[in-house]
């Protein structure tokens, strides 16, 4: 298993979903993508991404600044 | 998954930008994308137009662009948009296909979702 991480700061809607799609060909079942964004919408749409994609979620936790940060396991 | 059909009738940003921000998030989920620029549509289609948006408050389009499109998705211009709008094939950004309202038509019959612009 291998953890990698995706820095998806600054992005808009829909764009760090769009970074974990094109990231998900690199990832071998069990991996761990780490994603850190602060686009508002994120951890509604990264869970909805998890669901749809039948990935797992492990979680996605917001700091005070409003920094999100999730990990996915494909 | 679904498969999402969205045409797209003007070539202001607010046409522009809805296809591909529901297009990419579709492409990004494993939905099959099909974007149809209408001649109103297709200047916006022309090689470095994009590029010349910068919007307040929105994603980058090209990145939205380039996204649909690795991920499978299709964008078409319609054929009619050529003596329409004054143009050519080769004016078109890359991975652009011209094609007819009959192919197009065909291609989405098994469509579940369907938007306009």
């Amino acid at each position: 298993m291998d953890q990698k991480t995706l820095d998806a700061m600054g992005l808009k809607c829909p764009q760090p979903i769009l970074k974990v799609a094109s990231m998900a060909p690199q990832m071998q079942p069990g991996d761990i993508l780490e994603v850190t964004a602060d686009c508002e919408s994120f951890p509604k749409d990264v869970k909805a991404w998890a669901e749809k994609t039948g990935k797992t979620l492990l979680f996605c936790n917001t700091d005070a600044e409003g920094k999100h940060t999730a990990q996915i396991q494909f | 998954m679904a498969k999402v059909a969205i045409t797209v009738n003007g070539s202001e940003p607010g046409n522009v930008f809805p296809p591909f921000i529901l297009g990419s998030s579709a492409a990004a989920s494993g939905d099959d994308v099909v974007i149809f620029f209408c001649p109103g549509g297709a200047p916006a289609m022309v090689k470095g137009e994009i590029e010349k948006w910068d919007v307040k408050g929105l994603p980058d389009l090209k990145e939205l662009y380039d996204g649909v499109l690795s991920l499978g998705g299709k964008v078409y211009v319609c054929e009619l948009a050529l003596d329409a709008k004054d143009l050519k094939k080769e004016d078109f950004r890359e991975g652009i296909e011209i094609i007819g309202a009959t192919t197009f038509i065909n291609e989405i019959k098994d469509a579940t979702l369907t938007f306009s612009f």
